[in-house]
């Protein structure tokens, strides 16, 4: 879409506003060759991030994360099940991402968004391969009940990089999850315990947080060109169309890798590059995430 | 160093190829493609006129539909089906036919390991029987990261299962051209070598993984060679260009 | 479904259902019992209201109503349906919907099919549909957290998020609902004493016009509780409607009822 030079004096006495909508690559390209991003970032900058725990509270776990104005609402139901014979000693998670109709204008009630069961099926997998949750601690009885924890995540305000906001969302919720106090009744049923335990033993007595090994974090970069863009905004992301989403855990190592498709081929060199922008950003997130739990256990 | 594969095979040999265009007769284009008990049919139907809504009118636009071989398509089928979309719109010139809408059904016949690089391999066919414009080819490779860091390649389910981590891995087919071969560098570096699409599952080494790349793409070298063997047969005077 | 592939097995929520203790303190009898949350019955909530939730609509907004928390966005004016006909009016779409941890036991929320209808029927009055002819605006509103009330913090939420997006209206829309509870009645009822009262009188009203756009009765009511119920709800909706408005004009829009 870029112009012949001809037409550079009816540019320059158009309105920016207008120049944006219209050859939206070129105004980009015109920042970009400056190494700057029309937002006032660098290129390798990510927006602000910022992360609140317990914004839910009929929930077990929950917290709300925003990147820049990608906004996340992530909450945990904790629900009990009769494990499966294969692994009688372990929970089960059930993630699912949602994009209601107020998070952006190209999604409509009843149609559900393209990108949702991606989403969500991107996350489960990046949870379940990076082995943060041990699924034995989410057992109750052996053979007899286990957890089985919700985790349902909303999209309140998509503006890009939804993975990276929604799996901080998760692993955020995770680190706030309380895990019910319960008991067996006299049908076999668990239910919970009020304060004074009636007179029953509880089953999980001191296992009410689960221990999270290795926690993902992720930044996704868009390729264009020679240039390598981090966390792009949703505006971004519709004009230069090539993503990579790169997963890293806390020890280090690679969780996914997830380029689907796009114009840009990614070279040995851009893909180090993304990995170290990645590693860089974990440590951000791992900052933020730090402050947040620790604020959380003065209260 | 070497680890035994149940079949029998070396870390880097890939399952007997199979591919078979026009098996279809009411599609515009069709074919098979196999890798050893993996069976993937793919229908393409277009291009027909206009496009879905929230696409953009001034391409031509690409519909895929995953058919799973029993159930209904869940959450897996649909991200399938993204990863093929986005990876066939990047190597079809979608400016050609713009306001158009191009169907590739996918119809999974067996799953025995690396489904959706096979897929992706018979998209590719199917769009080139179809006769639609098309870049270049891509080619499509799982590796497998076992336990020991060994990597072999286009794994059977059961290896699938076993095996630490796995990465689907689509390049684009090595172009035959006449002009000099710095010319189709990319800073340094062959255009086959750049990744198209990559998906991954289960943690590895960021060298591991740059492992795997090397191997995926000795090996897509061989299958890019033999994907434009069996297309040729029917494109005798194009054959120097399409490739 | 993260882990193992195949059908989820059955899940129940462990918390106890059956509150045998709670309607005792509703007895027809007593009329001194306290609300839970310690208001006297014609006290509302603290409301807060905050515009621009969603930068990614064309106007929004967030309302809390102690437990009850909910965002709603506006689109548009933009093209309708290519399906519908020509219309020299615009057109109101809206829907309600719930997320799954909403409400105490998980995905109760899709029982309320019916809020969409009933919170288009409230907006459609006040709304000057003759200014946009030919294209429709959505208002699409999620409930975060249902503590009761739901469906009046919905639609004053959705008259902010709309005067936020700019849309032409006669006046902001309040609602505000009552429970009868024996022979009390009960302003801004929590989802405890919804779920124990005798009938319910929602009113949605105009404040400034003093019209109103929308009443609804369930249960028994005699005509003098009627005209009692709705005089406590105008009342309430025209002081809700000042802190709407104290929210669209300045910053500081964390104003106590």
């Amino acid at each position: 879409m870029v112009l012949p030079d001809a037409s550079g004096d009816v540019l320059s006495e158009m309105d920016v506003d207008a120049f944006r909508r219209l050859f939206p690559l070129r105004f980009f390209e015109t920042h970009l060759v400056k190494s700057t991003r029309p937002d006032g970032r660098s290129l390798a900058e990510a927006r602000e991030t910022s992360s609140a725990l317990g914004a839910v509270a009929s929930a077990d776990g929950s917290a709300l994360v925003k990147i820049g104005s990608t906004r996340m609402l992530a909450a945990i139901k904790m629900e009990v099940m009769t494990p499966s014979k294969e692994s009688p000693d372990e929970g089960c998670i059930a993630i699912d991402f949602h994009m209601p109709p107020i998070c952006s204008p190209t999604v409509r009630p009843g149609r559900p968004a393209e990108a949702a069961p991606v989403v969500s099926k991107q996350l489960s997998d990046t949870i379940s391969s990076c082995g943060m949750i041990n699924l034995k601690e989410l057992s109750l009885i052996s053979r007899k009940a286990a957890w089985m924890a919700y985790l349902d995540i909303y999209c309140l305000d998509a503006d890009g990089a939804l993975f990276d906001a929604a799996l901080l969302s998760a692993v955020a919720a995770f680190s706030h999850l309380q895990i019910p106090v319960v008991s067996m009744n006299d049908d076999g049923k668990v239910v919970v315990l009020s304060g004074d335990h009636g007179g029953k033993e509880p089953v999980n007595k001191g296992k009410r947080k689960l221990t999270l090994s290795s926690i993902p974090f992720s930044l996704t970069c868009l390729l264009h060109k020679n240039y390598i863009l981090a966390d792009p905004t949703a505006e971004e992301e519709s004009v230069m169309e090539t993503l990579v989403t790169v997963v890293l855990d806390s020890s280090g190592q690679l969780v996914s890798l997830y380029k689907p498709g796009g114009p840009v081929l990614a070279y040995t060199s851009a893909i180090q590059d993304c990995v170290a922008l990645t590693r860089q950003r974990a440590r951000e997130l791992q900052t933020i995430l730090d402050e947040v739990t620790s604020s959380m256990e003065v209260d | 160093m070497e680890i035994d594969r149940l079949d029998g095979r070396t870390p880097n040999q890939l399952r007997p190829l199979a591919c078979s265009r026009n098996v279809l007769n009411r599609a515009h284009g069709s074919a098979s493609w196999c890798q050893g008990d993996t069976k993937v049919l793919v229908a393409v139907y277009g291009p027909k006129a206009g496009t879905k809504k929230n696409e953009n009118p001034e391409k031509a636009c690409i519909e895929i539909i995953w058919k799973p071989k029993t159930g209904q398509s869940g959450k897996l089928e649909r991200e399938y089906e993204m990863i093929l979309k986005r990876t066939l719109q990047s190597i079809c010139i979608l400016t050609l036919n713009p306001n158009t809408t191009t169907s590739v059904i996918i119809q999974v016949v067996n799953d025995d390991g690396a489904l959706l690089p096979c897929a992706i391999n018979a998209a590719c066919a199917a769009l080139v029987d179809a006769g639609i414009p098309l870049k270049h080819l891509a080619v499509a490779i799982c590796c497998c990261l076992a336990e020991s860091g060994y990597v072999v390649l286009d794994p059977s389910k059961l290896e699938e299962q076993k095996m630490k981590a796995f990465a689907y891995l689509v390049f684009p087919n090595s172009v035959l051209s006449i002009l000099p071969e710095e010319q189709l560098q990319v800073g340094g570096e062959p255009v086959e070598h750049g990744i198209i699409t990559s998906v991954t599952q289960g943690a590895m080494s960021v060298d591991d993984y740059l492992h795997c790349l090397e191997r995926g793409r000795a090996a897509t070298a061989k299958m890019s060679a033999f994907l434009r063997k069996s297309l040729q047969p029917q494109l005798p005077i194009d054959s120097s260009k399409a490739g | 479904m993260a882990g193992k592939g195949g059908a989820a097995p059955s899940t129940y929520s462990p918390s106890p259902t059956t509150q045998k203790t709670k309607s005792r303190i509703f007895g027809n009898d007593d009329v001194d019992w306290v609300r839970s949350d310690g208001r006297e019955f014609h006290q509302c909530r603290p409301a807060f209201f905050k515009t621009g939730a969603v930068n990614a609509a064309a106007g929004s907004a967030y309302a809390e109503f102690g437990n009850t928390k909910v965002i709603v966005s506006v689109f548009g004016p933009r093209e309708s349906k290519k399906a519908m006909m020509y219309s020299d009016i615009g057109r109101l779409n809206c829907n309600v919907s719930y997320t799954t941890f909403a409400t105490p036991v998980r995905g109760q929320g899709s029982d309320h099919k019916e809020f969409s209808s009933m919170l288009h029927k409230a907006l459609e009055g006040a709304i000057i549909l003759e200014t946009f002819p030919k294209t429709t605006v959505d208002v699409f509103a999620l409930v975060l957290e249902s503590g009761g009330s739901d469906l009046p913090v919905v639609i004053s939420c959705a008259s902010l998020a709309l005067a936020d997006a700019g849309i032409m209206m006669y006046d902001l829309v309040t609602s505000v609902s009552v429970s009868g509870l024996g022979k009390n009645l009960v302003i801004d009822p929590i989802l405890e004493e919804e779920s124990y009262q005798d009938g319910s009188l929602m009113l949605t009203c105009m404040p400034s016009r003093y019209e109103v756009t929308q009443l609804t009765i369930t249960g028994e009511w005699s005509t003098p509780k009627i005209n009692e119920g709705m005089q406590i709800c105008l009342d309430a909706c025209s002081k809700l409607a000042a802190v709407m408005r104290a929210c669209l004009k300045g910053p500081d829009s964390t104003l106590e009822e």
